[in-house]
């Protein structure tokens, strides 16, 4: 589904730093896939450019047999929200709004209706375990509660690929546990997921697990 | 994403520091109060001022002779009479002014110079003298050239003269008084002088000019029904002297609704300016606070771009929301104003007059003041890359 082919990321600021080494990488559909390395490793960089939020310098990145390197960022934007979900180490929810608001955030720029914007994200956050706390501010809930919110807002829209970085890096370790296994619970429903971390246990999850060193991509 | 989508999440953002939303959007609730209250005030005093003016000075019309030599017919009981045939004249007579004359109060003693004019029994109905004690002279006074004054309270103060009955001498002939009066309807002028029949005036005059020129001053006094001056303003010379109404003088009073436009026309003018300057402060303040949230809303703004925004929702939605802070800001200041208004009003026992449009344009302009407030940090939020939200 997501093919890499010789896809390299320099960054350039006076002098060149190779973030990404010319890289093939191929992900299936439901493929569970994690990725280490140590800090400044190129491992965001990886995800970053998988999930368009970043163009390579060099290569070829197809998805799904079309090709989209060189396409425009408004492209590339519209092809994100309908693939793809994001989780983030920071949770990133808004304050002053509901948890199902935020969940509903996640279909905003999409094609559905209020009303099915609101349905989805009632029963996504069922799934999720926190209809309960629907109508609650986001800023009472736990570290946990809070990155299930966010996880409930990433696969509100159904996206094929569930993108995860460092999604338990603010958590303890009762609610490091609820999340991963919200993930391989998601993973089992037929969820591809791509989580960057640097916690062996989170990594250890990982149906295929992918290891970066200097911009280099090696398969563990 | 619809237009209801767009205006709730621009609302919602807004919403999320009310206090801090006020406070930025404070110069467009400076700029709405001053359009309404201002445009409210003047013309709550403009209408204040011509309903007080209707009931006095807008009734009284004046006719002089363009120049002394003008025959007197002009002014005979039927010039008079067809005067008084027109529709919307209440009260009309002739009054000569004899300017300046010695009044005294005894035979012999100190004089002092008063205004003395002489009055028709019409000119006197129209002139309203209100009395503090005794009563007006009348048409049997002026048939008979009768030796009677009204004083003016300044003057019968001036004299010593507190009752009626007393007498007063002008050129060394006795006058009884007959009334104090303190305020007059028409002709403020008669307020520092003495009144006497029309006839009692002639004799008077004839008696100390002994052959020298005339100067007194010889005009018709019209009391109007309220609204109908500018009608018999435009009437009353030819029907006094249709040979040649132009030599002829008329003076009425101007068109009141006339005068409250060129007041309103003069506020107007200064309130837009002032309004213009205030939005002006407005839009500074609220792109200045839109620029300093983009730069703390980083993460947000890569979020929605990683959630499938593109960059025009991006622009649209801050956009949006310096709209609604602009909008918040005049309805604000809307509501201020309009409360100044009825403040003022009410302290001052006025009718407050409100122009609902000048409201609507209020809001309409804050909100156009958010608009253009809100392109520039706009622009530079477009350039915020998804990737940022991933950094923080």
């Amino acid at each position: 589904m997501l093919e890499l082919t010789g896809v390299s990321r320099t960054y350039d600021d006076g002098h060149p730093v190779h973030a990404l080494r010319p890289t093939n990488l191929h992900i299936a559909p439901n493929d569970y896939v994690t990725i280490t390395g140590p800090s400044g490793s190129g491992k965001s960089t990886l995800l970053n450019i998988l999930g368009l939020l970043d163009a390579p310098s060099n290569g070829s990145y197809r998805i799904n047999d079309v090709e989209m390197t060189g396409l425009r960022e408004t492209t590339r934007g519209a092809a994100r929200g309908q693939l793809f979900g994001f989780v983030f180490q920071a949770f990133h929810l808004l304050s002053g709004r509901t948890v199902v608001e935020n969940v509903e955030l996640g279909m905003l720029y999409g094609p559905q209706t209020r009303r099915e914007r609101r349905r989805r994200a009632e029963e996504v956050l069922e799934r999720v375990g926190l209809s309960h706390r629907a109508t609650a501010d986001p800023r009472t809930l736990s570290g946990g509660e809070r990155q299930r919110v966010a996880i409930a807002r990433a696969v509100a829209y159904r996206p094929r690929v569930l993108f995860c970085d460092e999604p338990t890096g603010n958590l303890d370790s009762a609610n490091t546990t609820t999340v991963l296994e919200l993930l391989r619970e998601l993973h089992t429903e037929g969820q591809a997921v791509i989580v960057v971390t640097h916690e062996a246990n989170v990594a250890a999850q990982g149906a295929r697990r992918l290891r970066v060193d200097d911009g280099v991509v090696s398969e563990e | 994403m619809g237009l209801i989508d767009w205006a709730r999440e621009a609302t919602l953002s807004v919403m999320r520091h009310p206090g801090r939303a006020l406070m930025t959007a404070v110069g467009t609730v400076l700029g709405a109060v001053a359009f309404v209250a201002t445009l409210g005030i003047s013309s709550t005093i403009s209408q204040q001022v011509s309903s007080s003016f209707d009931i006095r000075r807008a009734t009284e019309v004046v006719v002089s002779p363009q120049s002394k030599g003008l025959d007197i017919r002009w002014q005979d009981a039927e010039s008079l009479t067809r005067l008084r045939g027109l529709n919307g004249v209440v009260d009309a007579g002739s009054r000569i002014s004899l300017g300046e004359q010695p009044i005294a109060r005894g035979l012999g003693a100190p004089t002092s110079p008063f205004a003395v004019f002489g009055v028709d029994p019409g000119a006197l109905a129209a002139i309203e003298p209100r009395l503090t004690v005794g009563r007006s002279f009348d048409a049997f006074h002026e048939s008979r050239g009768a030796n009677v004054v009204l004083l003016s309270q300044p003057v019968a103060d001036s004299l010593g003269i507190t009752r009626v009955g007393a007498a007063v001498f002008i050129h060394d002939r006795a006058f009884t008084v007959m009334g104090i009066f303190y305020d007059v309807g028409r002709r403020q002028d008669s307020l520092t002088g003495a009144l006497m029949p029309a006839s009692t005036a002639e004799i008077l005059l004839e008696s100390y000019r002994q052959g020298a020129e005339e100067d007194a001053n010889r005009e018709v006094l019209i009391r109007t029904s309220p609204g109908a001056a500018q009608l018999i303003g435009s009437q009353a010379a030819t029907a006094l002297h249709p040979e040649s109404p132009q030599d002829l003088r008329v003076v009425a009073p101007p068109d009141p609704r006339q005068l409250r436009r060129e007041v309103e026309g003069n506020v107007a003018l200064s309130t837009v300016l002032l309004s213009i300057v205030a939005l002006a402060v407005g839009a500074v303040t609220i792109a200045n606070a839109a620029a300093a949230s983009v730069t703390t809303r980083v993460a947000e703004i890569g979020l929605r771009r990683a959630l499938g925004a593109r960059p025009s929702h991006i622009f649209a939605q801050l956009v949006g929301e310096t709209t609604v802070l602009g909008t918040i800001g005049g309805a604000v200041g809307v509501l201020i104003g309009v409360a100044t208004v009825a403040t003022v009003s009410i302290v001052n026992r006025w009718s407050p007059v409100l122009d609902m449009r000048a409201a609507m344009i209020a809001v309409a302009a804050s909100a156009a003041t958010g608009l253009v407030a809100g392109l520039w940090p706009a622009a530079r939020a477009i350039r915020i890359q998804p990737v940022s939200a991933l950094q923080r």
